[in-house]
C-alpha cells in the first residue's frame, strides 16, 4: 500500500464515535429538515474538507456533524416520531429511487408537525443546491509555494539591449 | 369430319344489347380538409404538444433538483462516516502489511523494499490507495461485493 510508517494516523479509539445506524430511504425522508437544522456544522466539515483534502485534518468537524445529526434524530423520534415514520414509509415503498414526488401529503403532515414541535421550517426545494458563503473561524489552510528549481535556466536580465532581428521576421506580412 | 367440326364451333359474341360501359370515370376519395386547414392543424398541436412537453420537462427538472437538493444535504454526514471508517481501514490494512511482511529482510511498509512511490511530496501525505490496494487484504467476498455494488443495488 502507498501509506508508510511515516503517515500519522489517528488511532482507532480516536476514530470510534457511535454512528448514525439508519438506512437511506429515512435519511432521504429526513435530509430537508436534517440539513437546515445541523446547516453550521455540515458547512464547517464541508469547507474543511474541500479546503484541505485530507480526510485526517477534519475529524473533530466529522464528528460535529454526526452529532448533530444524532442530535435531530433524538429530537424527531421525541416529538414527531409517527408523522415522521409515515412519511418516510412512504419515501420507501412508493418509488425505486426514494423520490419525494409521491409523497406528498405525509410530507405536508410532517413539515406541520416539525414547524410546530421542533421549529424547524422545511427549506425551499432547491436551498441545498444553492452557493453558500460559510464564516469560519478555522485558519485558512496555506497555498503551497511555488516550486523553485535550483538548475533553472537562468533568465535575462532586465535591462539587456535587444537589438532588432538580423533577418527579419517569418510573419513579416502580420507585423510589419 | 372437317365440316362437322365447323358446324360446332360457336363464335364468341358480345352479349345481347352489347357490353355494359367501361366505368373510367376518377371518384376522389372523401376530403375533410383541405392543405391550409391540414397545415394550420399541425401547427396548432404541435404548439399544444410543445407546451405540455415545455411543463412536464419543468417538472422534471424541479423533482431532479429536489432530489439533488436532499442528497447534498445528506452528504456531510456520510462523508464525515466514511471518513472514519476510511481512516481505520487504512491503518489496519498498515498493520496487517507490516505483520505480513515481517519476517521478509529489506522491506518497509508502504515502500518496496525502501524505495516510495512518491518521491517528492512531503513525508506525512495521506495518499489514498487504490481499490485493489486498499481491499489487498479483506476476504475476496467482500472484495467482489464492494467491486460489483452496481450489480447488487
Amino acid at each position: 500500500m502507498v501509506v508508510t510508517m511515516d503517515v500519522k494516523l489517528p488511532e482507532e479509539s480516536e476514530l470510534t464515535v457511535p454512528e448514525v445506524n439508519i438506512s437511506g430511504p429515512t435519511l432521504i425522508a429526513a435530509s430537508f429538515h436534517l440539513g437546515k437544522y445541523c446547516e453550521h456544522a455540515n458547512n464547517e466539515f464541508m469547507l474543511c474538507r474541500l479546503e484541505e483534502n485530507d480526510a485526517r485534518k477534519c475529524i473533530n468537524e466529522g464528528k460535529a456533524v454526526t452529532a448533530c445529526t444524532m442530535e435531530f434524530f433524538r429530537k424527531v423520534k421525541k416529538a414527531c416520531f409517527n408523522e415522521f415514520n409515515q412519511y418516510a414509509h412512504c419515501v420507501e415503498k412508493s418509488s425505486g429511487d426514494f423520490s419525494l414526488t409521491h409523497c406528498r401529503k405525509t410530507q405536508g403532515v410532517m413539515d406541520k408537525c416539525m414547524l410546530d414541535k421542533l421549529n424547524i421550517e422545511r427549506p425551499a426545494f432547491g436551498y441545498f443546491c444553492e452557493a453558500r458563503v460559510h464564516d469560519t473561524k478555522r485558519p485558512k489552510p496555506l497555498e503551497e509555494p511555488k516550486a523553485v528549481y535550483p538548475d533553472a535556466t537562468p533568465a535575462l536580465p532586465e535591462d539587456v539591449e535587444k537589438k532588432p532581428a538580423r533577418f527579419g521576421n517569418r510573419f513579416y506580412w502580420m507585423t510589419e | 369430319m372437317v365440316e362437322a367440326c365447323q358446324a360446332l364451333k360457336k363464335q364468341d359474341l358480345p352479349p345481347p344489347g352489347g357490353y355494359k360501359p367501361i366505368p373510367f370515370k376518377r371518384i376522389p376519395a372523401k376530403t375533410f380538409f383541405n392543405g391550409y386547414a391540414m397545415f394550420a392543424g399541425y401547427i396548432g398541436i404541435t404548439a399544444g404538444a410543445m407546451y405540455l412537453y415545455r411543463l412536464n420537462c419543468k417538472q422534471i427538472k424541479r423533482d431532479e433538483i429536489e432530489m439533488r437538493s436532499a442528497k447534498m444535504a445528506i452528504y456531510p454526514m456520510i462523508i464525515a462516516e466514511r471518513d472514519r471508517e476510511f481512516l481505520k481501514q487504512i491503518r489496519r490494512n498498515r498493520d496487517e502489511e507490516a505483520k505480513l511482511m515481517a519476517d521478509v529482510p529489506g522491506w518497509e511498509v508502504g515502500t518496496y523494499y525502501g524505495e516510495p512511490v512518491y518521491t517528492n511530496i512531503p513525508p506525512d501525505t495521506l495518499v489514498e490507495p487504490i481499490f485493489h490496494e486498499y481491499y489487498a487484504h479483506s476476504s475476496p467476498k467482500e472484495w467482489y461485493r464492494r467491486a460489483h455494488l452496481k450489480l447488487w443495488s
